[in-house]
């Protein structure tokens, strides 16, 4: 128990950065990352990972949240009207302030943030993530490679229009 | 083994090092060949040097208390215990309100249906699944008699088993819809545990006549005294039990 303990306390670290990039909100990602390590410890005793521990925390926290936003969208889709955020694709109106590459990877959508992150960041292989999406590694290359493609272009502005920036 | 040229997804491979060592090499010597394809290689680098950089900061939060792994084991167990208290609860009444059922019609006392099924129910939980949590714990038995007369007010006193061996140990308040009602469960040396059940007979004032029913494994003596209605449940058949028994005057 205090063995499982002292790693999960390494690793909560990992699991906020990866829940702020997801919920992009402080607060939220921490409710996230307590649901993920509730559902880790109770499910412990039956179903823990062979292998990475980080993977498989990852991976709970990443259908949690896919959980949680496909609830929340079923009601939100009314306030999406009154609401600049559409999380689903990068706009071409918010594309005009990607300056930064935070930035830019902020406007990717919630799949590509996360491939990204645990492929460039946090150093999984594609087999893990393969794993994680439940989804054979030829697709996760091909989805990871129109994620940087997508990085690239919003880091460098290519689709930058500034002719259509938001007026607020 | 990869193929030259690389495909797209040799190329973020090796971006990403997950390449073998001959792929790397391979790979390595085709990009000082090509410098197109080596510039876009280096930006993805750099988008991912970047993006490593600004992500670094998210891992230097401060640290948040309720996020510790032992902070969430108490949550959970608090939070499955609140859940099996709530649904034993829930069983309770669903088992006493279908006798209360019984009662408005028969409007008598109860005899035919299962007497103090709610009680021998309350033992399966609480002594012998250890699902339902302690309100009160103690090893004497004047305390445990203090925290019964709390809710119950001219109570029948409580047992004394002590020649049997056993001693009150530990006590639960649970709902019935007669109202509020106590179990107290006495334990013996090996561990044996029996319980003393009191519930208000409720607004018709249903009183019981001394008797005693078993089901399964379990035996019920049950009768009325001032105000409320009582039970012991035993489990049968051990021996301890039926030296108990002998004992015993109600």
């Amino acid at each position: 128990m205090n063995e499982l303990d002292e790693q999960l306390r390494e690793l909560i670290p990992r699991l906020r950065r990866f829940a702020v990039s997801l919920t992009r909100n402080p607060s939220n990602a921490d409710d996230l990352v307590q649901a993920c390590l509730e559902r880790a410890l109770s499910k412990w005793n039956d179903k823990r990972p062979d292998g990475d521990l980080r993977a498989w925390l990852f991976s709970i926290l990443y259908r949690q949240f896919l959980d949680a936003h496909r609830r929340s969208r079923r009601y939100a889709r009314m306030l999406e009207f009154f609401t600049d955020r559409d999380d689903a694709h990068p706009s071409a109106e918010r594309s005009v302030i990607a300056q930064s590459s935070l930035q830019a990877f902020e406007q990717l959508t919630t799949e590509q943030r996360a491939l990204l992150l645990w492929v460039s960041v946090e150093g999984l292989s594609y087999q893990q993530v393969a794993d994680i999406l439940g989804v054979p590694t030829g697709t996760v290359m091909s989805r990871l490679s129109r994620a940087r493609q997508a990085l690239r272009q919003l880091s460098d502005g290519e689709i930058t229009r500034p002719t259509l920036r938001r007026l607020k | 083994m990869i193929n030259m040229p690389p495909s797209e997804s040799d190329l973020h491979a090796y971006v990403d090092r997950q390449l073998s060592d001959d792929d790397l090499r391979l790979m390595e010597t085709y990009l000082g060949t090509h410098p197109d394809v080596a510039a876009r290689v280096r930006a993805w680098q750099q988008d991912v040097q970047h993006l490593r950089t600004a992500l670094s900061g998210a891992l230097q939060q401060p640290a948040n208390p309720d996020l510790d792994p032992a902070m969430i084991r108490q949550h959970l167990k608090h939070r499955s215990r609140r859940h099996l208290a709530s649904a034993a609860v829930l069983l309770l009444a669903v088992s006493v309100s279908g006798y209360s059922g019984w009662q408005a019609r028969e409007m008598t006392f109860i005899s035919a249906a299962a007497p103090m099924a709610d009680a021998l129910e309350a033992y399966r939980l609480f002594a012998q699944q250890g699902i339902l949590p302690a309100d009160y714990q103690t090893g004497d038995e004047g305390s445990m008699q203090g925290w019964l007369d709390r809710y119950f007010t001219q109570a029948n006193r409580l047992p004394d088993l002590s020649g049997a061996g056993f001693k009150p140990v530990s006590g639960r308040l649970l709902s019935t819809e007669q109202g509020a009602a106590a179990m107290v469960v006495y334990q013996d040396p090996s561990g044996q545990k029996i319980s003393f059940y009191v519930r208000p007979p409720g607004p018709k004032n249903y009183l019981l006549p001394r008797g005693s029913r078993r089901d399964g494994e379990l035996q019920a003596e049950y009768w009325s005294g001032p105000g409320y209605n009582y039970a012991m449940v035993i489990p049968s058949d051990t021996p301890t039990v039926q030296r108990l028994k002998q004992t015993l005057d109600f």
